[in-house]
């Protein structure tokens, strides 16, 4: 029998990497503080018979891999597929929709612009180049900069090697997007305001950002390596989110891991070594452990410690890891269908980004400098009973919403008065891009990042465990020195999306993570 | 010579009726466009090396944006650049510029009025700095010492850089991988919190780096400022910690990162190094303005100066930006689409103004009285980081900054020639300013006299007898920089200092060693790395360069 490992955190990330230790014979005990694992992936009954994607409203897509080591499908889980990657609204009755096939997509630019509808194919294709070649290194777990070993230059030659095989003008477009705004990526690209918006979108989603930020284009490029890593379709699971919680419970569970829900761990147990002996739970209860993985972000990881267990640097460093959320959720319960002028049924059933221009998102991000909501957000919303109708009553709907911006601290009143204001803007700006939506609610709820810090535990209430930042990615992520999953405290280990790869619902961190833990 | 020349032309080539000039034409080993203070370093370094070399510039005074003028009778100003600090010190000695006339003066100290009255006067003397900064918070004063020292070791990282041509590396050039690999070697052997600073610097917004050592607002804006000098970035955008290096890297004497005044105005660092080229042996005409860059099957051979005469040469050096160097002085067709896509794409989009103020008195600061020495340094409008920010949000928008960040400098009283006696000379150089306003607004002489009362009125909140002691005021817009000083858009280092922009990127990914697909033809600019700044490096860089290929 192995030593006893706990995992923290029954996330996506904790239940993948609980799953391979399991598998690989370790004794693995998972402690989630909620009453149900799956983290973010939730599906929750908003109100009788409505079942909204509580937290994230799509997955990843779950890294191929993953699913397939996990045998996700066998445990039931199963993905529903739309042939439309976004819609861009603009509010006035113009509906874009980019499809995932290219030509197709290039179609519906060209009523907008005969100039886009020919850069279209290139653009995706280059996006596709690029995705994939950032995407080889998100298998890996990054190397050390300190005193890199063997295998770790070889897989840094080959990824030079990829990285050169893309050719002069590849490659320098992949030096050249990571740190540009994300607007002037896009404007190189394509011409139609609305669709620029909706594709820069992609470079703020989550992140304190406005799409004018130097930096906002490596987070498009993230996004497209994400979508090249998993299996692009592997993004709205049957049954909402929550499924995919189901299936990883499944899989955890065939493999041995026992799973305590309904109390958090409250601290880490470190011996007078900097070793970890053992966590306390929240109810006052000890479990020992040799191995102690954590798939909570890593400020609250290390807000768990004991300080003196750690270099003063590192605290410092770690204090310093920046989570400062953006992000609140909307979600709702619809009577029916909202009406979007311009666009048809088939266009609805994918992520819908609002916002007439980049300007717009750039207003909006505006206010969240100063600790103040946008009163006109960027929202992206989706409509998952389009292609699930298992979600809701016979002709009824669920739309799930992020809105942005709203920062985690506000600088006058407090989220708690402010939280009807938030979902007032929401609705209000909604109704813009649905007119009448209003009517159709049965039931509203909205999340303010404080809310999520409070519900789920995430620092900041920053989605992403940490912002998506040149300094905070890869050999940095997150911190440098500190990507390889370890911590400064012997047995205590890193694997949440806090982690490289982090970004969405992927498994990626959960399974590198697991992978060094059991090389030791 | 001549005639071989005129073969080799053909009857392809512009010529013109052959004109005595022309029969007489000279033939130079290089051509050097601009007669800026990065294309006079080229030069000098040129003739130096025995080239016989010719530098043509349009305005009838030398300097580009390195100038002193004239501008009101009496009153002499550093019209656009108005500090020294980067000039690279192998630049004065190789040079010999203080035979020339150079003549660093110090500039110490910044002095930031807060919101609150109070002020923040930091000086190039630590532990006075430190007592000072102790005044606002002891955390921040502690923090000052482990940030000075990081800076330092940053600065040594970087220094090496800036005197390298940039490797491609995309390309197989053994040479240019070792580069990369040394530098890689240089990092891998900081030590570990050295490196954690390094990556930042290079990827963080100013704000975020300056975060985690100091909490004083003023002081976090005061030295943010310096992270989007001449970009269109507000301080908490990523990338903008990088120039707070740029800027700390500043050199005088060896000293690192004291700023300077040049006695004379910066138009005297210019003359100093045309001295120097001259004395090597360099010809430079002013008021000659160039047409275009004669090119022969794909190679360059001269120019064509705007009164139709042809100029020939084995090399010509563009210190000019690209959009002038390739998009005026060539036709598309001598450019390959590929990197003439890449020199459209290539940002300009100037952020700054300036403001020349000739006064009857001295400010009076009404958190600091009374003249005194801390008027003799820099005086920084940038009272916390949400007005820095707010700045910025204008200008994102399409319109100038009505409350700018503003840094003052009144050179008169360390260098009384520049001002009849009694009188001064204030030089402020303010950001935002846009050169791209939001539809239907445009850089006409009413919004620039608005621009220069907004300036006015940013001032006199903190220093309320401004508006009693102005005598003359020069208002100077993006557009008005574009037209005077032929740089476009009115951005000060000829493009902006991102991060896409830089080292290898700069300014073209693939030519960023300071050739160009046009056999013959170079870059001699701020366009080119490491960039802006009075600091005469690429023009240096350049001439390296050039050299180098005389000699295959």
């Amino acid at each position: 029998m192995s030593a006893p490992h706990v995992i923290i955190g029954g996330g996506v990330n904790g239940l993948v990497c609980a799953t391979l230790l399991a598998r690989a014979g370790r004794a693995v005990t998972l402690v989630e503080r909620r009453p149900e694992v799956g983290g973010a992936a939730v599906t929750r009954e908003l109100t009788p018979g409505f079942f909204v994607p509580a937290g994230a409203h799509s997955v990843g897509p779950l890294r191929a891999d993953v699913a397939r080591d996990l045998r996700l499908g066998e445990h039931g889980l199963a993905f529903v597929t739309s042939d439309a990657w976004l819609t861009a609204l603009d509010g006035q009755g113009r509906a874009v929709t980019l499809w995932h096939d290219v030509a197709r997509a290039a179609t519906s630019l060209g009523a907008h612009s005969a100039k886009d509808a020919a850069a279209w194919p290139a653009f995706m294709q280059a996006r596709t180049k690029l995705g994939r070649v950032v995407a080889s290194v998100f298998g890996h777990t990054p190397p050390s900069v300190d005193a890199p070993s063997t295998p770790e230059l070889w897989r840094l030659f080959h990824t030079a090697r990829a990285f050169r095989a893309l050719g002069r003008a590849d490659g320098y477009r992949l030096l050249r997007w990571g740190p540009m705004p994300v607007a002037d990526l896009v404007a190189e690209h394509v011409e139609t305001p609305v669709v620029q918006a909706a594709l820069a979108a992609d470079g703020v989603l989550g992140s304190l950002l406005g799409p004018w930020s130097a930096g906002s284009g490596l987070l498009f490029l993230l996004h497209a390596a994400n979508d090249m890593a998993g299996n692009a379709a592997a993004t709205w699971p049957r049954g909402g989110p929550g499924a995919l919680a189901t299936a990883l419970r499944r899989a955890a569970e065939q493999a041995g891991v026992t799973i305590l829900t309904g109390t958090g761990v409250a601290e880490i147990l470190t011996g007078n070594a900097a070793k970890a002996v053992g966590v306390r739970l929240g109810d006052g209860r000890t479990l020992d452990a040799a191995m102690v993985v954590s798939g909570i972000d890593p400020k609250s990881t290390f807000a768990m410690c004991d300080p003196m267990a750690l270099p003063a640097e590192f605290r410092w460093r770690a204090a310093n890891y920046r989570t400062r959320g953006v992000l609140a959720k909307v979600n709702l319960a619809l009577s029916g269908l909202p009406v979007v002028p311009g666009a048809d049924r088939e266009q609805l059933a994918t992520r819908l980004r609002m916002a007439p221009d980049v300007d717009a998102m750039e207003r909006a991000f505006d206010h969240a400098k100063y600790g103040r909501y946008s009163p006109t957000p960027w929202l992206e919303a989706v409509i998952p009973t389009l292609v699930d109708p298992t979600l809701a009553p016979a002709g009824a709907h669920v739309m799930s919403i992020y809105a942005q911006y709203a920062p985690l601290v506000l600088r006058e009143g407090s989220w708690d008065t402010e939280r009807q204001g938030l979902l007032r803007a929401v609705l209000d700006t909604l109704d813009r891009y649905m007119p009448g939506v209003r009517s159709l609610i049965v039931e509203a709820e909205v999340m303010t990042p404080a809310d999520l810090e409070r519900e789920w535990g995430m620092a900041g209430g920053h989605i992403h465990h940490g912002e998506l930042a040149l300094d905070q990615l890869f050999t940095m992520r997150p911190l440098l020195g500190w990507s390889q999953y370890r911590t400064p405290i012997d047995g205590v280990w890193l694997c949440s999306a806090g982690t490289h790869p982090g970004l969405g619902l992927t498994g990626g961190s959960g399974a590198n993570a697991a992978r060094e833990i059991l090389r030791g | 010579m001549y005639i071989s020349a005129i073969k080799e032309h053909g009857p392809a080539a512009p010529v013109g009726p052959l004109s005595p000039l022309y029969l007489g034409a000279m033939h130079y080993d290089a051509i050097v466009i601009g007669g800026g203070h990065n294309g006079l370093t080229c030069a000098a370094y040129l003739a130096k090396a025995g080239k016989k070399t010719l530098v043509l510039e349009r305005r009838h005074v030398l300097g580009g944006a390195a100038v002193t003028e004239e501008i009101f009778p009496g009153f002499k100003f550093s019209v656009c650049s108005y500090v020294v600090s980067l000039l690279r010190p192998e630049i004065i000695r190789d040079l010999d510029l203080p035979s020339h006339g150079l003549e660093l003066l110090p500039l110490d100290g910044t002095l930031t009025p807060m919101e609150s009255g109070d002020y923040l006067w930091r000086v190039n003397d630590h532990s006075k700095t430190r007592r000072e900064i102790a005044r606002h918070s002891q955390k921040d004063a502690d923090a000052y010492d482990h940030y000075g020292m990081a800076m330092v070791e940053m600065g040594r990282f970087a220094k090496p850089i800036l005197s390298m041509t940039p490797p491609d590396p995309m390309s197989l050039d053994p040479r240019g991988l070792l580069e990369l690999l040394s530098i890689g070697k240089r990092f891998r052997n900081m030590r570990h919190h050295d490196k954690v600073n390094q990556v930042q610097l290079l990827t963080m917004s100013a704000v975020d780096f300056l975060d985690q050592w100091f909490e004083t607002d003023a002081l976090k804006a005061t030295m943010s400022a310096s992270g989007i000098i001449g970009t269109f970035l507000g301080v908490r955008s990523p990338g903008t910690a990088y120039v707070l290096l740029h800027h700390y890297m500043g050199e005088i004497d060896g000293a690192f990162r004291s700023w300077g005044l040049s006695r004379g105005g910066t138009g005297a660092v210019s003359n100093a190094i045309a001295g120097a080229a001259l004395r090597f042996g360099a010809e430079i005409r002013t008021e000659t303005p160039v047409a275009k860059i004669l090119t022969r099957a794909g190679r360059a051979t001269g120019v064509v100066l705007e009164n139709g005469d042809e100029i020939l040469a084995d090399v010509v050096v563009s210190s000019v930006d690209p959009r002038l160097t390739f998009e005026r002085f060539m036709e598309p067709k001598e450019l390959p689409d590929d990197f003439l896509e890449a020199v459209r794409r290539y940002k300009y989009r100037g952020s700054s103004g300036k403001v020349n103020l000739a006064l009857d008195a001295l400010p009076d600061f009404t958190c600091l009285p009374g003249r005194g020495e801390h008027l003799r340094g820099a005086i920084s409008i940038s009272p916390s980081v949400d007005y820095m920010e707010r700045a910025y949000d204008q200008a994102k928008h399409g319109a100038f900054s009505s409350r700018p960040y503003i840094d003052m400098v009144i050179p008169t009283l360390t260098d009384s020639s520049l001002a009849p006696p009694g009188k001064h000379v204030m030089s402020c150089f303010v950001q935002y300013a846009p050169y791209h306003l939001k539809a239907g607004d445009v850089w006409d002489d009413a919004r620039r006299e608005a621009f220069g009362d907004a300036v006015i009125d940013a001032i006199a909140v903190h220093a309320p007898n401004i508006r009693t002691i102005i005598r003359h005021r020069q208002v100077l817009t993006p557009l008005d920089i574009e037209r005077d000083y032929g740089l476009s858009e009115g951005n000060i280092f000829q493009g902006e200092l991102s991060l896409e922009q830089l080292f290898f990127l700069r300014p073209v990914p693939g030519w960023a060693q300071y050739a160009t697909p046009v056999h013959k033809l170079y870059m001699c600019g701020s366009a080119t790395h490491p960039g802006g700044g009075i600091m005469g490096a690429p023009g240096q860089n350049a001439a390296a360069r050039v050299l180098k290929d005389f000699r295959k």
